[in-house]
Parts: C-alpha cells; sequence; structure tokens
C-alpha cells in the first residue's frame, strides 16, 4: 500500500514537472534572460568575492583557492534547491488566490503540488553557475582528493540543497497562517546567498553556534567544505558532527516537511 | 504648479502605502539589514586583519562604507523599483495615460513614494552600523551639506534609469530575467557592493564613466572626502542626469506608439 501511494506521487510528479517546464519553454527568447538572471543573482556575490581576494589576499587565514571551493560548493547545493523546489517561491499566490483548493483535491501530495507549480527556469542558471564553479575550484583547492572525499561531496551538495529547501519550507508553511511571508523568505535566502560562502567561524563562538544550531547555515557548505579541508580543527564543535553534516539536510529537510503538512491543516480558502 | 503637484502626490502617497501597508514586510526588512550589517561589518573587520591600509584606504573607511552602502542600497534599491511592467502587461497602463498627468511624473512621484516608505530600513541599518562602532561621520559640516546635494543626484539618476529599464516593457513582455541581471550589475556597478576603491585598476576608470558609479560611489566618496575636485564630481552627476532625463523622454516618446492594451 505504501509503495504504490510512492509510485503514484512519483508519477504525478513526472507529469506535473512536463507540463510546468513545458510551459516555461513556451517563451523562448525570455529563456535566456532568465537563466542569465540566475547567474547574475549568484555570480555577483562569486564577483564581489574575487575583487576583494585580489586585494586582500586572505579572509581569516582562508587563501582564494579553498574559498572559492567553499563558494562553489555553497553555488552547486544552492542550485540543488532552487532547481526541484524553486516553485514555493509562489506559495504565499497559492494560497491567497486559492490555488491550494485545487492541490488538496486533486490526487497528489499539497507540497508537490507546490513545488511542481511552474518551472523555476531561473534555476538552471544557478545549476550553470553552481556546476561550473564547482568543476574549476575543486580541483584547485587545497583538497587532496580521493574517491571517498568525491563521494562526500556529492553527499554534501545534496544534503546542503536539502537544508536550503528545509529552512525555506519551514518559512512557507507559514503562509497558511500570515498573508504574507515572501520577505521573510527572501531574508533567509538573502543571508544565505551572502553569507554562507564564508568560514563562518569568522563571526564568534556564538555567531558560528547560532548559524549551526539556530539557522543551521553552516550545513550547507561551511561545515562540509572543513571536512574536505582537513580544517575541522578550528571549530568549537565536535569533529563528528562535521563529518556527519551531509546528513544534515535530510533531517532539517524532513522535519520542516512534517510541519509543512501539519500547518496545512490551518488553510482557509479564500474563496467562499 | 500647485495643482501639478496635487496630482502626482496621490501616486507618491500610494507608493509610499503600498510599503506600509504591509508591516510584516517591513518588519522582516528592518530585521534583514540589521543582520546584514552586523554580519558586513565583521567580514571588513576580519578582511583587515594585518592590514593598516588597502589601496590607501583605511579600516574605519571601509567598513563605514560597506554599512552606509547596504543602508543606503535598501531604501534606494528595493527590489521592486517601478510597477510599471505589470500595469503593462494587466493593461493597466491605458488608464495611467488618460490621467491628466504625464506617465514619466506618475511613475517618478511612486517611486520616490517606495523609498520614502522604505526610509526606516535605511534608518535600523544606519543605527546598527553606529551601535556597532562602525560607521564614521562625514569630515564636516561643509562635507554633510554636498553629500546630501550629491545624494540627490543620484537619487535622481536611479529613479531616471528605473524608469527607462522598465519601459522596456513597452516592447516585450516578459522581461523578469533582464530585470535581475540589470538589479544585480547596477548594484556592483554603483559600487553599493565595492567601493571602486577596491575595483581592479582596469576597471576603474571604464566604472568612472558610466551612470551608475553616480548612484552610490560618488555620494559616499564625498563623504569620506576621499576624492578631490568635489565640483567636479557633482557636475557629472548633473551631467547624467541631464542625459538621462533626455534619453527617457525620447524613449517614452517612442513607447507612446508601441502601446497594446491587451483586452477590451
Amino acid at each position: 500500500m505504501a509503495e504504490s501511494v510512492l509510485r503514484q506521487e512519483v508519477r504525478a510528479g513526472r507529469i506535473l514537472l512536463r507540463a510546468a517546464w513545458r510551459a516555461a519553454m513556451g517563451y523562448r527568447a525570455n529563456f535566456l534572460m532568465t537563466i542569465m538572471g540566475g547567474v547574475a543573482l549568484q555570480g555577483t556575490q562569486l564577483l564581489f568575492l574575487g575583487v576583494l581576494l585580489a586585494k586582500f589576499q586572505v579572509i581569516d587565514g582562508w587563501r582564494f583557492n579553498d574559498l572559492a571551493f567553499l563558494f562553489a560548493l555553497r553555488l552547486a547545493a544552492h542550485a540543488m534547491y532552487v532547481v526541484p523546489f524553486g516553485a514555493m517561491i509562489r506559495i504565499d499566490q497559492a494560497v491567497q488566490q486559492g490555488d491550494m483548493d485545487r492541490y488538496l483535491i486533486r490526487p497528489a501530495g499539497a507540497y508537490l503540488q507546490v513545488i511542481t507549480s511552474y518551472a523555476p527556469l531561473m534555476a538552471l542558471g544557478d545549476l550553470l553557475l553552481g556546476c561550473t564553479a564547482l568543476a574549476i575550484f575543486a580541483p584547485q583547492s587545497s583538497v587532496d582528493w580521493s574517491p571517498v572525499k568525491v563521494a562526500f561531496l556529492v553527499a554534501a551538495v545534496l544534503g546542503g540543497g536539502l537544508v536550503e529547501a528545509g529552512l525555506q519550507t519551514f518559512l512557507a508553511a507559514f503562509a497558511f497562517k500570515l498573508t504574507s511571508t515572501m520577505s521573510m523568505r527572501i531574508l533567509a535566502d538573502d543571508t544565505i546567498s551572502r553569507f554562507s560562502g564564508y568560514p563562518l567561524t569568522m563571526f564568534g563562538r556564538w555567531g558560528f553556534l547560532s548559524l549551526t544550531f539556530l539557522f543551521p547555515m553552516a550545513f550547507i557548505a561551511y561545515l562540509p567544505a572543513t571536512v574536505l579541508l582537513g580544517r575541522t580543527d578550528q571549530l568549537p564543535i565536535p569533529t563528528w558532527l562535521a563529518a556527519a553534516s551531509p546528513a544534515g539536510g535530510l533531517l532539517v529537510f524532513t522535519l520542516a516537511l512534517m510541519f509543512f503538512n501539519r500547518m496545512i491543516k490551518h488553510y482557509n480558502s479564500p474563496g467562499s | 504648479m500647485r495643482e501639478r503637484l496635487t496630482g502626482v502626490r496621490g501616486l507618491y502617497r500610494a507608493g509610499y502605502r503600498s510599503v506600509l501597508a504591509y508591516r510584516a514586510d517591513l518588519w522582516f526588512g528592518i530585521a534583514g539589514l540589521v543582520i546584514q550589517a552586523t554580519l558586513t561589518v565583521v567580514v571588513w573587520r576580519v578582511l583587515y586583519a594585518g592590514h593598516d591600509e588597502v589601496a590607501g584606504i583605511d579600516r574605519s573607511t571601509a567598513v563605514s562604507y560597506a554599512v552606509l552602502a547596504a543602508a543606503i542600497q535598501a531604501v534606494i534599491m528595493p527590489w521592486q523599483f517601478s510597477s510599471l511592467p505589470f500595469r503593462v502587461l494587466r493593461g493597466q497602463i491605458g488608464v495611467d495615460m488618460m490621467r491628466p498627468r504625464s506617465l514619466i511624473s506618475q511613475n517618478l512621484a511612486q517611486a520616490v513614494g517606495t523609498m520614502v516608505g522604505r526610509l526606516p530600513i535605511g534608518v535600523a541599518g544606519l543605527l546598527t552600523g553606529l551601535a556597532l562602532g562602525g560607521v564614521q561621520p562625514p569630515r564636516s559640516a561643509a562635507g554633510l551639506g554636498l553629500w546630501v546635494i550629491s545624494m540627490s543626484l543620484g537619487i535622481a539618476n536611479i529613479l531616471i534609469v528605473n524608469l527607462l529599464v522598465s519601459m522596456t516593457a513597452f516592447w516585450t513582455l516578459e522581461i523578469g530575467g533582464f530585470m535581475i541581471v540589470y538589479r544585480f550589475a547596477t548594484a556592483f556597478l554603483s559600487g553599493a557592493l565595492i567601493p571602486l576603491w577596491f575595483m581592479p585598476g582596469w576597471l576603474q576608470p571604464i566604472l568612472g564613466w558610466l551612470p551608475f558609479q553616480a548612484q552610490m560611489y560618488a555620494p559616499l566618496s564625498i563623504w569620506f572626502g576621499t576624492r578631490d575636485g568635489v565640483l567636479g564630481v557633482l557636475a557629472l552627476q548633473v551631467g547624467w542626469v541631464v542625459v538621462l532625463f533626455g534619453l527617457l523622454q525620447l524613449v517614452w516618446r517612442r513607447a507612446v506608439h508601441k502601446v497594446v492594451v491587451l483586452g477590451g
């Protein structure tokens, strides 16, 4: 029984996704420009880092090659969030305009329908930038690459994406109670975009601990990067926790999804 | 004259009310800038560890610049900088064009209203910077006066360029991607993210001749007194406002013939 429910969800997801991407590809002219938008959005941060390091060389003991790798890891993880989950950005409209009514009566999960409601084209720009940056900067970093470390890197990228997806899902769940959650979600996204690519211990012990346990941004890129670079001795937390960081995403996302599904019960249809 | 002002005052009010209507958004905007200003101060202080001066700029100037730029950016470079593309898309532009005020003054008034509504966010960023000891006052009262003039010219520049860019909506409806590229390009080119001092040597003269540096870098360099020939800077800013406004009129005159109102 449980298996057939899952199979139905997968099938529904495939149908919804195909429709969404076909709709998005309709506007060819905007297609490339939108992807460029995605590249510009995250690329400015990379540019920022590049320009600064050309002048300052070192940030908190990290040289350009390792910082660029940390940043690339963050960009790739971000792509793992925005490509499958990017449509969540329109949750407020879905609740305010009553699209949720449709999602709740259709034979597929409401969350699945929210994240497949349209194809986030811009995310392809994130994917392009993230993969390119990782392909360029991972070999140049001081990581001594081995098959195990490559596997850890892949797990870290996926896990990092799930941390972001989890945080955003958690905030999106408030859309069933508040009129607007957009600014709250933008705030989280913006903070992650700007600061999760830095060695987070530079924000001090309490700064680091709150970015690890309160707003778990450290799991996106910094903790896995310290493991790969052998810099875990900088951390005020046990090494095993950093080593297990790729699994953090799964935990954060599962909790957030449970919370989302609980909050749906508070949904009030705007229609009569 | 008074009558003309009355006409646009309503739109100005609509602009700032659109910000204040969503109180939660405003509060999150404030919280966001407080967090970002704090983290920005730390980043720049850590960057400067082991340096007294970089590119002739000392630590406290660099930190102040970063905080002030972030606070000012939050006010004058809002994510939703124009309602024009949306109004073109929905056909409301037809109603706008029938109003007894030019579309340009309607849009400018609304954009100014939005900026005024966002002022509390900028003030919160500034106060955070002050509390952390990260903001230097201008060198003198005269410096402050010159900054006010220069900042006003910078804002006029932004308002005009924003409106120019949003007029692309008259030619093509799908401009979301283009708008995002524009937003991030101006943030970078205006010096809102990094002051021109730290840009690579080959890039500085190019940026110096673009209109964007007159939006943010020019007023802030006057605040910190790092530029000689303040009058030259102001003259260049005035020049850009005049040129851009001329361009705006030109584009608008062509756009009028392009308007297609969808629906009945």
